[in-house]
């Protein structure tokens, strides 16, 4: 028998470089370092910690990135920082305050952010709009329902019980909220690895054609897929609640390009078909840790956008090359 | 004597796993209308892309007028007078003809706007030759994509012509002509013949050829196998020549076959087909029954894909039908064509069957994961290693591991990859559009064996192939399609692989080869 | 083949749907808005329109070829700011900051273009990209709104001549240029390289220098939207074109250019712009309670878009 061969497509195994996630953890580490050596008492314990709880945030409505991304086509969800915002607000409002009404307002939050992820999943299956297009348009209808919704002033407050879950200390004085964290995360890589939902998922981002003709239902996994993105989402934004107690109207809109870039980082392919959750956490801790580093070295907002641009468009032309029209 | 205009020697291309030329050449010179001839997938378009320049090849040399040439691209191709019209058309359907015609070489006036007047002009005196072709009224200014296939084939010629190449390449350029334009065709052609031009001309048509050519380069499996003077040949020497000098018919007793791996799910069934149509497909009827391997033969892109895709749900299917054991098969959704018992193994590997990036495991559970679900979701990593095992035990698939990307598979037991998962799925209609493309001669025969196991097993089996000699070892009956319909039907008696050339290339039954 | 392995070539709405569209536009908001034909109302809707107009312009060129642009709004947003703060209210200084403006278009058109042909980037991500490069930069020139523009410009945006708007001159003038530019060269192969990129190369277009030439126009485009823009509100905002990217894709939708690229023009995308700007003004004049505008607004985009999709959806069904 002969020897194994690269075979099709080969532009994109070339352009796989192996080793994302522990490159990228090694990022994060010198990252660290730096941030020592600029600033003494930046990789103290207390601080880490802290890192840690910001991009715990970032990760869990990274986990709907990484979905939607691996599904291929040019998949990708902009609208995920403006669900989870929108989220938060209507579980501040169904909350008041009380903890009797935490589980109809997770619930409610939730529902309504499966609803956006549906109306996303069907515009991008069956009126073949783009999802960068689509997405991006659903941003604008998810700010009008919130200024609809809330009249321009977000209203209420969260749980106690919600807060002390998030921000009451367990052991070694970690917040709960890094325990959910890891919890959402074993539940996305549980959801990828372990269940024909994401085999399915895999094997549509790898070979749409493919798949269809191995009996995969192609669009009722790329329906799910958004839809469980907002539901990422929609989650992310309640622990958000959580955390800040009260909500404002752009609470979480900051997230949409580091949900990308996280997912990217984490060594999951823009084409689709490669990648999973443990790169994407990563991702969301390097991401987190240079913007605490760009914060210490006083480096301002407008700045750290240009410089978040940049991060992605190196991270592109690392892995996301498209084929020559020569062969 | 003054060197020839064309040499090419030595060419490889290897796409992948397979080696498309493995040192094919020609030799010709001007004035001259060479026809370039070889089975299905014997690399003469290939050949032509290297010579026009999109497609660049891993070795050889190209020299003209006896100078060494690169041709890096098709501007190069276009600077050494090469023209090509591909098989494929190139056309872009949204300009219209006269853009299409000047495209890339648009002449303009200062600072690079268009002259409309004078790409006209040009495209019309292109054009003009064509006249015949369209009934005296030249379409110059309807978008492209609105004329019908010939149209735009003839469209594609006058694009070349328009170059006013000294090396004209024509890659199954009558494919889709009517009669009375390859008419108009062959008479622009003799006239560039006798303005020197050198046509290299492409067809599975021998008639055509024996037309119109002066000599023929016969290529197989990727290499020149010889140039003949068509003056001095028949019709029977060229197909010995691309069929090759090997009239041994493998003996079909399972004795000295590889053990047949037992898989199917046991029955009988009946597949009935009734008036089919599709696009490219017309009016297809017959009955296949359990246990029997229906061949289906003819020239290659005559419908036989489409008549499988249709049988699994991947075609819009215009009329007729297909009924399994009396209940008519889905016709819209694959999904539910693999759910109703139908298995395609289809013809592009890479690009239809395989998940290239994803480990051997997935790729063989796909299909069946969902009957080894807890609740059609929650999969059982060892009930999953089991399934792939076993299908690569039985199928005898050389693997690393099971976690290793498919890619890294040689063509064969990527193909084996293929078939086993739809085995686990215990299908009772097998669909295998070319199955041992690109496939090694070893792991060919491990395929066929699967093959005969599978219609042994009970399974309604029908079988693509551009190997006649595939055909001839596997099938009890074959379906000569032409033009998307049943042109002839070969039984058991009938299947040779000289029948299977002739009858392919519509010549009369009984002419003697 | 049909079918699963069909590859969707671009769906498109007919230049009759995009008329109609204009015209219930135009009558609605006649209708709901009571001075709707004087001139007052003419100049100051036209005003308002150009912005749209001339980014909807650009992202019709790089649709055409195949791409889209998701940074043009940030391209207008940085054009507008840095023009702002050369200008600084001075007359003086307005040829020089339109210069600066047009430059700023242009480069930045230039860096996508680059990034798409010779990096090969996925056009949509690689735009995304971008335009947190050209937003930020734009937050550094311009941190707060503020500047202004000499009145001197701002009152002849808004002037007539012979009782015809400037602003529809303007239009007008937009439209001519890109009759202009669809004789050139360029534009012919942008058609061919999004029509087929791979039969445009072995017709000897050069496809990468063609994708490039398609976004550095999309950049003019922006930078014209951001003079059009400081002319008509008199100062600079760094937020002001995150609107607009968005609507520009809408816009080139309504206007019939087939998102898969090859086909349309920036004819149906002027129309596309004003028909949007037309809705923001029923919007307006329809009493939609203030609370409420965005979602409209939002939603009207929104099935923009999905207009595209709906012959796909017959389509589907009749299969």
């Amino acid at each position: 028998m002969s020897a194994p061969l690269l075979d099709t497509p080969r532009g994109r195994l070339a352009a796989w470089r192996p080793g994302p996630v522990a490159l990228a953890g090694a990022v994060a580490v010198a990252l660290v370092i730096v941030g020592e050596l600029v600033s003494p008492g930046f990789a103290g314990y207390g601080q880490l910690v802290n890192l840690m709880r910001v991009a715990a945030f970032l990760g869990v409505i990274a986990i709907g990135q990484t979905i939607v991304i691996i599904a291929g086509g040019g998949g990708v969800d902009l609208s995920v920082g403006k669900v989870a915002t929108f989220s938060a607000i209507i579980g501040s409002r169904v909350m008041a305050g009380d903890d009797a009404n935490i589980v109809p307002a997770v619930a409610l939050s939730l529902l309504v952010a499966a609803a956006i992820g549906l109306v996303n999943g069907l515009g991008v299956t069956l009126l073949r709009i783009p999802p960068f297009v689509m997405t991006l348009g659903m941003i604008g209808v998810v700010q009008g329902l919130i200024l609809a919704y809330t009249g321009g002033q977000a209203e209420g407050r969260a749980a106690p019980a919600l807060t002390s879950l998030v921000n009451g200390r367990v052991i070694f004085d970690l917040p709960g909220l890094l325990f959910l964290w890891l919890l959402l995360g074993l539940l996305a890589v549980w959801l990828l690895r372990r269940t024909t939902f994401g085999w399915n998922l895999f094997a549509v981002g790898a070979n749409r054609t493919a798949a269809s003709l191995t009996g995969v239902r192609v669009n009722r996994t790329l329906i799910l897929a958004y839809v469980l993105s907002a539901t990422f989402a929609g989650l992310a934004g309640i622990l958000l609640l959580g955390y800040t107690e009260s909500v404002f109207l752009d609470l979480a809109d900051q997230y949409m390009l580091p949900s990308v870039a996280a997912v990217v980082i984490g060594g999951t392919l823009l084409a689709g078909g490669i990648g999973g959750y443990a790169g994407t956490a990563v991702g969301a801790i390097v991401l987190t840790v240079l913007q605490g580093l760009l914060t210490t070295l006083d480096i301002g907002g407008a700045w750290r956008t240009v410089v978040n641009g940049v991060v992605l468009l190196v991270l592109l032309s690392l892995y996301g090359r498209q084929r020559r029209l020569r062969s | 004597m003054s060197p020839p205009l064309l040499e090419m020697s030595g060419v490889r291309k290897r796409y992948g796993g397979v080696q498309a030329l493995d040192g094919a050449g020609l030799t010709a010179v001007r004035g001259e209308v060479h026809a370039l001839l070889g089975p299905n997938g014997s690399g003469k378009s290939t050949l032509d892309k290297t010579l026009a320049g999109t497609v660049v090849p891993d070795a050889g040399t190209i020299r003209i007028d006896g100078a060494e040439a690169s041709v890096g691209g098709p501007r190069d191709a276009h600077a050494l007078g090469v023209a090509a019209v591909y098989q494929q058309l190139s056309v872009v359907g949204d300009l219209t003809v006269t853009q299409n015609i000047v495209l890339g070489l648009e002449p303009a006036r200062r600072f690079g706007f268009l002259d409309q007047r004078a790409a006209r002009d040009r495209a019309g005196a292109a054009l003009e030759r064509f006249a015949a072709a369209f009934a005296g009224r030249l379409p110059l200014d309807r978008p492209a994509g609105a004329l019908g296939p010939g149209e735009q084939q003839i469209v594609e010629v006058a694009k070349a012509l328009a170059r006013r190449p000294r090396i004209l390449v024509l890659d199954e350029a009558t494919a889709s002509l009517h009669k009375e334009q390859v008419d108009v065709l062959f008479d622009v052609v003799r006239e560039l013949r006798a303005d020197g031009v050198l046509v290299l001309f492409t067809s599975h048509r021998l008639d055509e050829v024996f037309a119109l050519c002066d000599r023929a380069t016969v290529l197989r499996n990727g290499r020149t196998v010889g140039t003949v003077e068509l003056a001095a040949t028949d019709e029977d020497e060229l197909v010995r020549l691309m069929v090759g000098d090997a009239p041994h018919q493998a003996p079909r007793t399972p004795s000295d076959a590889p053990a047949t791996p037992s898989v199917a799910a046991p029955g009988t069934s009946t597949l009935e087909v009734r008036g089919l149509s599709a696009d490219r497909l017309r009016d297809v009827s017959f009955t296949v029954r359990s246990g029997e391997v229906l061949g289906l033969g003819g020239l290659q892109g005559q419908g036989q894909s489409e008549l499988l895709l249709a049988l699994f749900g991947g075609a819009r299917v215009t009329a007729g039908e297909a009924v399994l054991d009396g209940r008519p098969l889905p016709r819209s959704s694959p999904a539910k064509a693999a759910r109703a018992g139908v298995a395609l193994v289809p013809g592009d590997r890479g690009r239809q069957g395989m998940f290239a990036v994803r480990p051997i495991q997935e790729n063989l559970s796909l299909a069946s994961m969902r009957r080894r679900a807890t609740g059609r979701l929650a999969l059982r990593a060892a009930a999953e290693r089991r399934a792939a095992t076993s299908m690569v035990e039985r199928l005898r698939i050389k693997i690393g591991s099971l976690a290793d990307p498919v890619s890294t598979l040689s063509g064969g037991n990527q193909q084996k990859v293929v078939i086993g998962k739809w085995l686990l799925d215990r299908p009772r209609v097998v669909l295998l559009d070319d199955p041992t493309k690109g496939v090694d001669v070893a792991a060919k025969e491990e395929i066929y064996a699967i093959i005969r196991g599978l219609a042994a097993d009970g399974a309604v089996v029908i079988l693509n192939s551009s190997d006649n000699r595939e055909l001839t070892e596997l099938s009890d009956r074959v379906l000569v399609l032409f033009e998307g319909a049943v042109a002839e039907e070969l039984g058991a008696d009938a299947i040779s692989e000289r029948r299977l050339v002739s009858s392919a290339l519509r010549l009369a039954p009984g002419e003697k080869l | 083949m049909t079918g699963v392995l069909d590859r969707v070539r671009g769906v498109q709405l007919s230049g009759l749907a995009t008329v109609a569209m204009l015209v219930v536009a135009v009558a609605v908001n006649a209708s709901l808005q009571p001075n709707f034909w004087d001139s007052y109302a003419l100049t100051s809707n036209f005003a308002t329109f150009v912005p749209l107009v001339a980014i909807a312009v650009g992202q019709t060129i790089v649709v055409l070829s195949g791409g889209l642009d998701l940074s043009l709004g940030a391209q207008v947003t940085l054009a507008s700011v840095v023009a702002v703060r050369i200008v600084d209210g001075s007359l003086d200084r307005y040829p020089l900051a339109v210069a600066a403006a047009l430059g700023v278009g242009l480069a930045c058109g230039a860096l996508n273009g680059l990034v798409v042909a010779l990096l090969r980037l996925q056009p949509i991500v690689a735009t995304f990209a971008t335009s947190f490069v050209y937003s930020g930069l734009a937050l550094v020139v311009l941190p707060t709104p503020g500047g202004s523009v000499p009145f001197e410009v701002t009152t002849a945006y808004r002037d007539s001549v012979l009782g015809v708007p400037v602003a529809l001159l303007l239009i007008v003038a937009l439209a001519l240029l890109w009759l202009v530019l669809r004789r050139h060269r360029v534009m012919r192969h942008v058609y061919a390289v999004g029509g087929d990129a791979d039969a445009a190369y072995a017709s000897l277009v050069p496809v990468a220098r063609t994708r490039v030439w398609a976004y550095v126009l999309g950049g003019l485009f922006a930078a014209l939207s951001a003079l059009a823009i400081l002319a008509n509100t008199g100062s600079g905002d760094p937020f002001v074109g995150n609107e607009l990217t968005l609507a520009s894709v809408a816009a080139v939708v309504i206007g019939g250019t087939a998102l898969a690229g090859g086909r349309g023009g920036a004819g149906g995308s002027v129309i596309g712009a004003i028909v949007l700007a037309l809705v923001a003004n029923i919007i307006f004049f329809a009493d939609v309670p203030t609370d409420y505008r965005q979602l409209v607004n939002g939603a009207v985009i929104i099935l923009a878009l999905a207009l595209a999709g709906i012959p796909a959806l017959q389509k589907r069904r009749a299969a």
